[in-house]
């Protein structure tokens, strides 16, 4: 059993349906040569295409497991890869499992966290607001024209994870395809979130009064947060 | 570079950062413009709604906190969104408005972070330019602790040359190693500006005429992006080129 087990298999299912109906891309092999990195900065009159614009859909989300819980490597996509987009924007999800050895989920978190936020593409802006799940992102015409595409984005975003002690494997899906599309993935997105908040919320406040606390539900529901419940009130973690 | 217009409240210190911000569209350089009189006067004379303000990042922020669970670097990572949300863009320019700050109690966290946040945001533009609050309440706050430039304005009353110089004076204190120049604004007479760069300390790096144009642009509140070259607007952007802040 793992934390984030509902969600992964959440994410499985959109997986497997969105292949079995041919809308999912395999980008297992992007690009032969890694996008560079560089400026973060693309003012609107520099914008190709703008992703997870607040107004259109988006969605960030990132989970864990135990190591062989992730297929190494797999970038996917559901929707138009960014040379195909017909608009000035699309909406947009970003949903990363990380598989491997976790042995303080808290510092994990933050080490995972800081890997997906850091990529610093040359082209694309990237801004996130954890609380909300939500990814924005600005492609710059310059990295349009270069042939920037989602995967060098899902290539940068699993090597940046790779460098994080711990991990063996990390997998990405993309969705660009409809705000409806997200939104069937939004209610694992708020479950992880809330998983992250009651481990975030152990950890840092040192308070284990399950009668007062906002998260007793899930703390009862899921077996690893009981676990991890356990390890820090039998003082075996010290928070990072 | 990060240049501060700064003056006693009155002297245009709006007028002239209008200006240097249509100036900065027209240069291509990409800049950062950031009203910070809570008064929100640049936006009016842009003709720019901005849809939410500093203000507004801070209440937002302020909530994350009380709703916890959320560390510094969550925090930091939400700011860097909120801030990008409440900019307005456009021709190259990234427009910021502080809004008027409300007693919500003391987040120091909060401050820090948004300080921090706005330092880096400047540090991705060529240029920033400060429409700051008159007097000297900003600076004595070190919200100014990044500004290279300070550029002083003043009419021709010998009011707003000792607020000017009074703002020095502490700016000097706060960020020592800031230049810092006096812009004389609305000169009717050579005469006036002379007598104004006799009897103060301060380096005067420009003299701006009193001008129709401005004048009629700022009563009909329209947008100083569509100021056409006139005495004032020159003697403006010679003015910034001579603080070093326009090539």
């Amino acid at each position: 059993m793992g934390l984030f087990d509902e969600q992964i298999t959440a994410v499985r299912r959109f997986i497997d349906e969105a292949e079995d109906a041919g809308r999912l891309r395999r980008l297992d092999s992007p690009a032969a040569e890694p996008w560079p990195s560089g400026s973060v900065l693309v003012l609107e009159e520099d914008t190709a295409l703008e992703l997870g614009n607040p107004s259109v859909g988006s969605l960030s989300m990132l989970v864990w497991a135990a190591e062989g819980e992730a297929r190494d490597g797999a970038v996917s996509l559901v929707g138009p890869d960014l040379a195909e987009a017909s608009g000035a924007g699309l909406p947009f999800a970003q949903v990363v499992i990380a598989a491997g050895d976790f042995p303080n989920e808290y510092d994990s978190y933050r080490d995972l966290r800081d890997a997906v936020y850091d990529t610093r593409l040359k082209g694309l802006s990237v801004r996130a607001m954890p609380s909300k799940q939500v990814l924005w992102c600005r492609v710059s015409r310059q990295a349009a024209d270069a042939g920037f595409s989602i995967g060098h984005l899902g290539a940068a975003l699993l090597e940046s994870l790779r460098d994080v002690p711990g991990v063996t494997a990390a997998e990405a899906l993309f969705i660009t395809s409809s705000q409806e599309d997200i939104s069937r993935l939004s209610g694992a997105a708020a479950g992880a979130r809330r998983l992250v908040d009651a481990m975030m919320k152990m950890y840092q406040e040192n308070n284990f009064d399950c009668e007062t606390c906002e998260y007793q539900d899930v703390c009862e529901t899921v077996m690893d947060l009981k676990q991890i419940r356990k390890k820090l009130t039998d003082g075996k973690a010290v928070p990072g | 570079m990060i240049l501060a217009v700064c003056g006693k409240g009155g002297v245009g210190k709006t007028t002239v950062s209008a200006i240097g911000a249509k100036a900065l569209a027209a240069s291509g350089v990409k800049a950062l413009i950031v009203d910070a009189d809570p008064a929100a006067g640049l936006a009016m004379a842009l003709g720019i709604e901005p849809k939410r303000t500093l203000n507004d990042v801070r209440k937002a922020i302020i909530e994350e906190v009380k709703a916890g669970r959320r560390d510094e670097r969550d925090l930091a990572v939400s700011v860097d969104y909120l801030v990008a949300e409440a900019l307005t863009e456009r021709d190259n320019l990234a427009f910021l408005s502080i809004g008027r700050p409300e007693d919500v109690g003391c987040y120091c966290k909060v401050n820090v972070i948004l300080k921090d946040a706005i330092e880096m945001l400047g540090g991705m533009f060529g240029a920033t330019l400060i429409d700051a609050e008159a007097g000297i309440e900003q600076v004595n706050r070190k919200v100014m602790g990044a500004v290279d430039y300070v550029l002083l304005v003043s009419d021709t009353s010998a009011k707003a040359v000792r607020v000017a110089e009074t703002i020095r004076d502490v700016s000097g204190r706060m960020i020592p190693d800031a230049g810092a120049g006096l812009l004389v604004n609305r000169v009717r007479e050579p005469a006036e500006a002379d007598r104004v760069e006799s009897n103060t300390s301060l380096e005067v790096i420009g003299r701006v005429p009193e001008d129709d144009t401005v004048r009629e642009f700022d009563a009909g509140q329209k947008s100083f992006f569509d100021l056409p070259e006139c005495p004032a607007s020159i003697a403006v952007e010679g003015t910034l080129t001579a603080a070093g802040f326009l090539s």
